[in-house]
């Protein structure tokens, strides 16, 4: 089987879908990857439905809770089946609609995380929604999934917000570390910014190495013929760069993503976090 | 921290409904099992409480409630009678370090080696031991015990028709308890049967001399109690698994109870396990979670402490009835239908186990006679696959033998058997290579087999030796080696 690098769009059934979608159908058709769409159905046996408070017990009781308690599993898999299929096939609508010729959609049983890792092997693109459906009633700037998920894979993840504005002016949140000289190596190598205009920024801490960086990671983008504003900007990250994108109209920001381990995020923070929370824009996260 | 959140906080209300429904059903038995066990009601109470809510934390199967058990109760019997409460307890907390010990060793997974004939005799045997239990409750008494305990029952069953909302054996209890009261009837109640919890739990340790003597009285019972705590936890869980279709940790639920009960002994209760009618009425209530056997463990124990004087006057009818309830809930129906389309062998043991169970009141000597019959019936079976063919070539000069099939102690006498020791002929050829020698029985058989050709003046050749005996793992060690499939299969 030929590995295709498929650009891989992770839908729930929220309204974040719709954006991932419209994320999707721009990436495909601008590296001219196909298109796939994956929910991922979750079961929950840690959840009980309970309306039998009887209490009592008579002859083959196990076997008729048994045979119960699957008859309603099977029922709410049908249902959730059928849901999500309608779902993707409007979302699949959706794409052709935007100019993809043939987007795929599959349905899989299991937890997100894992699901999406099997996939990772012919997926060169993840498209997923920064928030999801828990998140639009618990009203949290970030799904509870995104670090998780991010975090278990290995291929480059865009995550979007709420609104679709096709990317005109993209930035590289740039900190001189290894990651982030790889970022640039794939965004130069990439079709999918060719000839857009491309702001290099740097932040934090000033470092004697920083301009030197710099310098070299522009270099490697005007080789690729890539219009090039660079920015050197001492002070803290996270302002700064939302700051940027506000003054400049940047439309997608470009950034490694959790270099450092989750222990030591949870004691010192995350700066993927901080910034995935401040810059309100969909941002490609390079792993 | 993801599955700590899941065991106990994805499904907070079902598993509070659950926990209530649970305790209100433990209370009837623990009080029941203490009297099996010939203690005071609050022994059982206390030990009901305590094993639920640290078995919450330790335990490796959400959702399972353990408790003051029959199958333990009905083997304390004599230790109580014979050396008294304190001994008990400290029976009890040696059951636990046994316990943890197992877990540790993870004799969990050695339940693989007890099947579902033995599991299903287990399963009726403890129902027809709860129901025995009951006997000395309903031997000698008026007829006037006899109509409550049938209405007790009917109450049970028939009030679910009305309303799933309240547990229908706590309808009865209370039922029978108003109507008791009401006449002012003169038959046994709770409170005849010894003291009441009257306050919360204190850590106490048992007061026993710290020597060999109290060792030698408390092993034998700490040990068997240890083994069938363990079985009836393990097959509950694995009930459990199925219902919920989920996972569980079986080693860890070894430690569990272990530690479960050396925290029961510590506050004055007694050894007890997981409970299968228990666990399925608290799944069949929406209970999942870890936080349904600590709701159950905690409710029981406010309950009792609280409205203890109500308790006291509840009829030991009403108890009688639901126990009735959990021995008919427990017991495994469908297996009486099965015994005319199951195999004779898998009917034996099933029966086997149940009849040793009802003879000696000691479920961890019906489970050994279930499992080594089943091993004999199994060995039986595998040694039937074993055939020897011959045929003559060289034009009658040698005779060639070719063995497929398993060779071990069950076929080697088969074995020794198919050979013609009396042909007069030059030379036999054995061929072996199609056969598995499984242990040193078979291949004494083929030396036996080769000696006796031999003395008849025949010559003897054997092939393919090496290939047959690479099954005896424990020589050749083939087992750890890569490649060990095709040399155990292949050939």
């Amino acid at each position: 089987m030929k590995i295709e690098n498929k650009v891989l769009a992770c839908v729930d059934l929220s309204l974040f879908a719709d954006y991932v979608a419209d994320y999707a159908a721009w990436a495909a058709r601008r590296m001219d990857a196909p298109l796939k769409f994956l929910h991922v159905i979750s079961r929950h046996p840690e959840i009980g439905s309970g309306e039998d408070h009887s209490g009592a017990i008579g002859i083959g009781s196990q076997e008729i809770l048994l045979t119960k308690l699957s008859e309603q599993d099977a029922a709410l898999a049908k249902v959730a089946h059928e849901k999500g299929r309608i779902f993707l096939n409007r979302l699949r609508e959706r794409a052709i609609a935007a100019g993809v010729a043939s987007p795929d959609m599959k349905q899989r049983h299991g937890a997100l995380e894992e699901t999406l890792v099997e996939q990772e092997d012919d997926v060169r693109l993840f498209v997923l929604g920064r928030r999801g459906e828990s998140a639009e009633v618990t009203n949290r700037d970030l799904g509870r999934n995104v670090e998780r998920v991010v975090r278990a894979l290995h291929k480059p993840i865009l995550t979007v917000t709420e609104g679709f504005t096709e990317p005109r002016r993209v930035m590289i949140a740039f900190d001189g570390g290894s990651l982030a000289r790889k970022g640039v190596e794939m965004v130069a190598a990439s079709p999918l910014f060719r000839g857009l205009p491309i702001h290099l920024l740097m932040s934090g801490k000033a470092s004697q190495d920083g301009p030197r960086q710099l310098e070299c990671a522009r270099q490697t983008l005007e080789a690729a013929d890539f219009e090039v504003i660079s920015s050197l900007i001492p002070g803290d990250t996270e302002r700064i760069v939302a700051q940027a994108i506000q003054e400049q109209g940047i439309d997608m920001l470009i950034m490694g993503a959790y270099a450092h381990s989750a222990l030591r995020s949870l004691i010192l923070g995350s700066k993927t976090n901080d910034l995935l929370r401040s810059a309100r824009i969909p941002t490609l996260l390079l792993r | 921290m993801k599955s700590l959140r899941q065991d106990w906080l994805s499904n907070i209300r079902n598993d509070l409904l659950a926990g209530i429904v649970v305790a209100l059903a433990l209370i009837p038995e623990a009080i029941a099992f203490s009297v099996i066990a010939g203690v005071d009601p609050k022994v059982g109470l206390y030990a009901s409480f305590c094993i639920a809510t640290v078995i919450a934390f330790t335990g490796g199967r959400p959702g399972m409630i353990s408790a003051a058990t029959g199958a333990m109760a009905l083997l304390m019997v004599m230790l109580v009678k014979e050396h008294g409460l304190q001994y008990l307890l400290a029976a009890t907390i040696l059951t636990g370090v046994l316990q943890i010990a197992a877990g540790w060793l993870r004799l969990g997974s050695l339940m693989r080696f007890v099947g579902r004939a033995v599991v299903i005799g287990f399963v009726n045997a403890l129902a027809i031991l709860i129901f025995m239990a009951q006997l000395p409750e309903l031997t000698g008494v008026t007829w006037v015990v006899y109509a409550m305990v049938i209405a007790g029952l009917g109450i049970i069953y028939l009030f679910p028709y009305i309303t799933k909302a309240v547990p229908s054996p706590l309808v009865a209890i209370v039922v029978l308890t108003a109507v008791a009261m009401y006449f002012g009837m003169d038959i046994r109640t709770v409170g005849d049967m010894g003291q009441l919890p009257d306050s919360l739990p204190v850590f106490l340790l048992p007061d026993v001399p710290l020597n060999w003597e109290t060792l030698k009285i408390i092993f034998p019972v700490s040990l068997t109690l240890a083994v069938v705590g363990l079985l009836e936890s393990m097959m509950t869980a694995s009930i459990v698994d199925d219902l919920t279709d989920s996972q569980s940790n079986k080693n860890r639920e070894c430690v569990g109870q272990g530690i479960a009960n050396i925290a029961s002994g510590c506050v004055g209760g007694m050894a007890g396990c997981a409970m299968i009618g228990q666990s399925v009425i608290n799944v069949k209530s929406g209970g999942r979670g870890r936080l349904s056997t600590l709701a159950a463990g905690v409710f029981l124990l406010l309950m009792v402490v609280f409205i203890g004087d109500w308790v006291s006057q509840i009829p030991m009818a009403a108890l009688v009835a639901v126990m009735i309830m959990v021995s008919i809930g427990t017991f495994n129906w469908a297996s009486i239908c099965d015994l005319r389309s199951h195999p004779k062998s898998y009917s034996v043991v099933m029966l086997a186990t149940v009849g040793v169970v009802v003879a000696t009141h000691d479920l961890a000597q019906g489970v050994l006679v279930g499992v080594l019959l089943s091993g004999f019936f199994f060995a039986h079976k595998v040694g039937m696959i074993m055939y020897v063919g011959s045929k003559s070539e060289n034009e009658g000069r040698i005779r060639s033998y070719q063995v497929v099939g398993q060779v071990f102690f069950a076929s080697a006498d088969r074995f020794v058997e198919s050979f013609d020791f009396k042909e007069v002929i030059e030379k036999v050829r054995i061929d072996v290579s199609r056969a598995h020698f499984w242990d040193v029985t078979a291949v004494t058989a083929l030396d036996k087999v080769v000696i006796k050709f031999r003395r008849e003046g025949t010559e003897v050749e054997v092939i393919g030796l090496n290939e047959a005996s690479a099954t005896m793992v424990d020589r050749f060690a083939v087992h750890d080696k890569e490649g060990a499939e095709d040399l155990l299969m292949g050939h």
